[in-house]
């Protein structure tokens, strides 16, 4: 597939562009107050966990996936999107070093087919490539067609993520489990795994306020809030959650290594949640460095980023800079 | 157990705008847990016709290593475990690391045009594709092959032989060897004693007869070379590998020369079941004065000295001559030149004739003398001053033999002179193709001292450069050794077509000369176990490295534990020992009585004679040359004469 498709629409008469967008910054939570309901405490607590025996699981499996893309040609002002979405499930056994078990990737053109013209539309469909479109009302203009290219393309990532875990899911040992990059209520099979984990690096849903959520937001280093239940929105299935704090907060900023974790909600999360805190406080080395995210990134899913990268096209990815000479203006 | 199939790559190349793959370096990552280090023999080969470079296939060897994770800085390490080196051992996730490797190519074919390295598949070589990278295929084969071989590739269970070729080993193409390291730890005696015996059993028929004449410059180490030594299963494999049959050498003739007492043998194989085969190397005055220049101080000879010189050489030695007051000399020996000495001080005093004689000036004259006849002293065991030479079997040299001249005792003065002459002569001898041999191979040890890269500019230092530059063209073949290849003359060694490498000393590899060296491969060297050499040759375009079987043939060490030196025999035994070697008839006691009371030089004269004479009946001939025992006539007792006055308590 790659560059065969864009040459086919190129030589249809579309022009040719180079935009690629600012990196991804990874799935990220809803951005509003949604509330939760209380399963361990009464009200919202800080746990230490100096004294949990951590969860040393025999076998666990990190997921992961990435997104890349870039506008590789206009026909008119619609823009043609060519998209790279991949994902995969390493896994880490007693030898300590992770090894792939699951991979998945895929390549889509996104645009919208009725502003193209025949001949495009023509090309593009005889090519054979996975074509997403965008809304008809994002169409028009790049400002709203860039963005609604972008939810595409996150869309098409969670997807293949939830796909590859839930193919993955019946195959894991009794004693393996899976650690997911983001949240675990998206699927129905994760988030009622008794030996699935949700780890979330950003915050921007608000599920306390006053004094819980600084207590939420000051957690000291090694310790976790009471298990909570978030409020159930949309799709997305009831799970238990709690904060986390990896590395101490002051003199940083209050998301410093603040993680929310993701598990079913069941009786068992609640009674395992010190022991898989106290394991996902061992997890903080190796540093996940140079990643900027590195006080929040499990080194693991850093590693299962760093492979699907490795074998991402390379003509989507950006150079740092132009290798032209400078101009004397 | 060799794997003939071709084997699953085991890495690949990788080239980045920093480490570019050229046409002679690339790079290649592999697993961590892999069978290749440095030395290691790799293919570059692509799977497909589509791959670029596709039809290419490029030999290297491996050159440096590298290891690295993902840690940006070491401070990441510190801070992921707290501090704690302990804990750093602890995270549940080893860091991604990277096996990195630097190799040199060797070899592409085809050879034009010369491309860069193709980003392909490395492969561990085969022992059949070593023959490839190291050219050994062009005198592997063929009507006449030349190659000699000198040890095992070994890397990763792969094992191959790898072979020199005579033409660049012996000549005419290249030739000498180079062999450097550490004592004790190069094995460069052993590696010397293998690779003759190799070359005695791989010297191709066509190229014609090939002697070794070595010089035992310390202990015993070349002492045995003709007993068997010890070997274990893992050297016998080897020699099987190599196609060498494990024996010692069949014909080895060993030289020394006497102690200053002229009968006992100046030499560590003195057990008497060996001493029997140990000749003596024994020179009178025209051996000597053919090398003044070695022996005499270039401070003390000047050019009239060194005109004198060359008129007792050519005008008086082994001549009739005519001392012009009225006596004739056949000056042979240093005694007929001492009396002819005398006879010109005693004429020129008696004449009244000034101190001048046919031209050369009494002082000369003087000087001359006494510089010659301090030679005698110095060097005396090996220099006689009377009596006939015994020297190396000139024009009767024997074809796949070695010669040992045994100088580890010898004083300094009389090394530099068995060095001389002994090349010396061989050169004359195959100038003229009369050696007996077409080729020799002189092995010399201790470089440093006899060719260093400083110093004053000696006979010996001249003659092996001689031997570096121009022995090629004769089959005058020089393998030399020396701890510090750095401060060897540089024609010598550079001269040298194949160099060897022992283990090395860390201080010698930092010196220029090692450069050209990636630091990994300086660190092997200085490593390098006990059997294993680095080898550069002309045909290989990177040193490669290779282990070789222990020699066959009994070390000196063990030798001298197995068959220890006799004592010093007193000088009536040593006679009859050396009487009996040459006729065994010969009875013990009617030697002692023969020589009882005789003058120690009358009875090493007879000796020497007889030696040299090889009678069939060795004690008339030593009988005869000893000559009739002159009975001491009876001292007359002188008849007193009684004093005029008797004696009285008179004082005065």
């Amino acid at each position: 597939m790659s560059r065969s498709w864009v040459e086919a629409i190129l030589a249809a008469g579309v022009v040719p562009a180079s935009y690629v967008p600012d990196a991804s910054v990874g799935r990220t939570d809803l951005e509003e107050f949604t509330g939760a309901d209380p399963v361990e405490d009464a009200e919202l607590r800080v746990h230490p966990l100096a004294e949990a025996r951590p969860l040393a699981p025999a076998a666990v499996g990190f997921l992961d996936g990435i997104e890349q893309w870039r506008v590789v040609g206009y026909a008119g002002v619609t823009p043609i999107v060519r998209a790279y979405v991949a994902a995969a499930i390493r896994l880490r056994g007693a030898d300590r070093r992770p090894r792939t078990i699951a991979e998945d990737a895929d390549e889509l053109a996104i645009t919208r087919l009725d502003r193209l013209p025949d001949a495009v539309r023509a090309a593009l469909e005889g090519t054979g490539v996975r074509i997403v479109e965008i809304a008809a009302d994002d169409a028009g203009q790049p400002a709203r067609a860039l963005p609604a290219a972008r939810a595409e393309v996150q869309g098409a990532r969670a997807a293949l993520e939830r796909r590859l875990a839930e193919r993955r899911l019946s195959s894991l040992g009794s004693e393996h489990w899976l650690v997911v990059d983001g949240v675990l209520s998206d699927s129905p099979a994760l988030s009622v795994h008794p030996r699935a984990l949700g780890v979330v690096k950003s915050h921007g849903a608000e599920y306390f306020a006053g004094p819980e959520l600084e207590r939420a937001l000051t957690l000291p280093a090694a310790h976790r809030t009471s298990v909570f239940r978030p409020k159930r929105r949309g799709a997305r299935r009831e799970i238990y959650s709690w904060y986390l704090r990896l590395w101490p907060w002051e003199g940083n900023d209050l998301l410093y290594g603040l993680l929310r974790v993701e598990a079913r909600a069941h009786a068992d999360t609640v009674a395992l949640a010190s022991r898989v805190s106290a394991w996902l406080v061992s997890e903080r080395a190796p540093l996940a460095t140079p990643d900027r995210r590195w006080d929040r990134l499990l080194y693991p899913i850093h590693d299962v980023e760093t492979y699907l990268r490795a074998r991402a096209p390379r003509d989507l990815i950006p150079y740092p800079a132009s290798r032209l000479p400078r101009t004397g203006s | 157990m060799i794997d003939r199939r071709d084997p699953p790559p085991i890495g690949r190349v990788v080239a980045t705008e920093q480490k570019p793959a050229t046409p002679h370096q690339f790079h290649f990552w592999t697993a961590n847990e892999t069978s290749i280090g440095i030395g290691a023999i790799v293919r570059v080969e692509g799977a497909g016709n589509r791959e670029q470079g596709a039809g290419r296939v490029v030999y290297g060897v491996v050159t440096d290593g590298f290891a690295y994770s993902d840690l940006a800085t070491p401070l990441h390490d510190v801070v992921g475990a707290e501090g704690d080196p302990a804990k750093a051992a602890d995270s549940p996730t080893v860091r991604q690391e990277i096996r990195l490797w630097t190799a040199a190519v060797l070899r592409q074919k085809p050879e034009e045009p010369l491309q860069p390295v193709p980003l392909r598949e490395v492969h561990v070589a085969s022992d059949v594709d070593v023959a490839q990278p190291l050219r050994m295929d062009a005198y592997l084969g063929g009507a006449q092959p030349t190659a000699i071989p000198v040890g095992l590739y070994t890397s990763g269970g792969l094992e191959a032989p790898v072979y020199l070729d005579a033409d660049f080993l012996l000549g005419p193409e290249a030739a000498h060897l180079n062999i450097s390291g550490v004592s004790g730890l190069a094995t460069k005696t052993s590696a010397v004693e293998f690779l003759l015996g190799s070359i005695f059993q791989h010297f191709p028929i066509h190229k014609g007869r090939i002697a070794a004449v070595c010089f035992n410059v310390k202990g015993p180490d070349l002492c045995f070379l003709d007993q068997p030594g010890a070997l274990e299963d893992e050297d016998r494999r080897r020699y099987e590998r190599l196609a060498v049959r494990a024996q010692p050498f069949e014909r080895v003739r060993y030289y020394a020369p006497f102690k200053a007492d002229g009968v006992n043998l100046n030499t560590l194989r003195t057990h008497p079941e060996l001493v029997g085969d140990v000749e003596p190397l024994v020179w009178g005055l025209r051996e000597v004065l053919d090398y003044a220049e070695v022996l005499l101080n270039r401070d003390d000879i000047d050019a009239k000295a060194d005109a004198f010189i060359d008129f007792l050489s050519d005008r008086v030695v082994d001549k009739e001559f005519d001392d012009g007051f009225g006596g004739t000399h056949r000056v042979v020996t240093f005694a007929d030149l001492e009396r002819l000495f005398r006879s010109i001080f005693d004429g020129l005093e008696l004449a009244a004739r000034g101190d001048t004689w046919r031209t050369h000036h009494i002082a000369t004259i003087r000087k001359v003398r006494n510089r010659l006849s301090n030679i005698s002293t110095r060097c005396k065991g090996l220099v006689t001053d009377d009596g006939p030479s015994n020297d190396l079997p000139w024009g009767r040299f024997e074809d796949r033999a070695v010669y040992v001249v045994d100088v580890a005792n010898v004083d300094p003065l009389g090394q530099d002179l068995v060095f001389a002459r002994a090349v010396s002569k061989l050169r004359e001898h195959l100038e003229r193709r009369d050696l007996g041999v077409e080729a020799v191979v002189v092995f010399v040890d201790e470089l440093n001292k006899y060719a260093p890269g400083d110093g004053p500019e000696t006979y010996v230092k001249k003659m092996l450069l001689d031997i570096s530059e121009r022995g090629r063209y004769l089959g005058l073949v020089l393998f030399g050794a020396e701890q510090f290849r750095s401060q060897v003359h540089r024609r010598v060694v550079g001269n040298a077509g194949t160099t060897v490498f022992g283990r090395m000393d860390s201080d010698e590899l930092a010196t220029p000369g090692y450069q050209v060296l990636s630091p990994a491969t300086k660190i092997k060297l200085a490593t390098l176990p006990i059997g294993e050499l680095m080898v550069r040759h002309p045909h290989f375009t990177q040193p490669i490295f290779v282990r070789f079987p222990r020699p066959a043939v009994l070390r000196g060490r063990d030798g001298v534990e197995r068959f220890p030196p006799a004592a010093d025999l007193p000088f009536d035994d040593a006679v009859v020992r050396q009487l009996v070697k040459l006729d065994r008839r010969v009875r013990p006691n009617l030697v002692k009585d023969l020589i009882a009371d005789r003058r120690e030089e009358d009875v090493r004269r007879a000796l020497a004679h007889t030696r040299q004479a090889r009678s069939q009946d060795a004690l008339a001939h030593f009988t005869k040359q000893l000559g009739g025992r002159v009975a001491a006539a009876p001292a007359l007792q002188r008849e007193s004469v009684p004093p005029l006055t008797p004696i009285s308590d008179e004082p005065y």
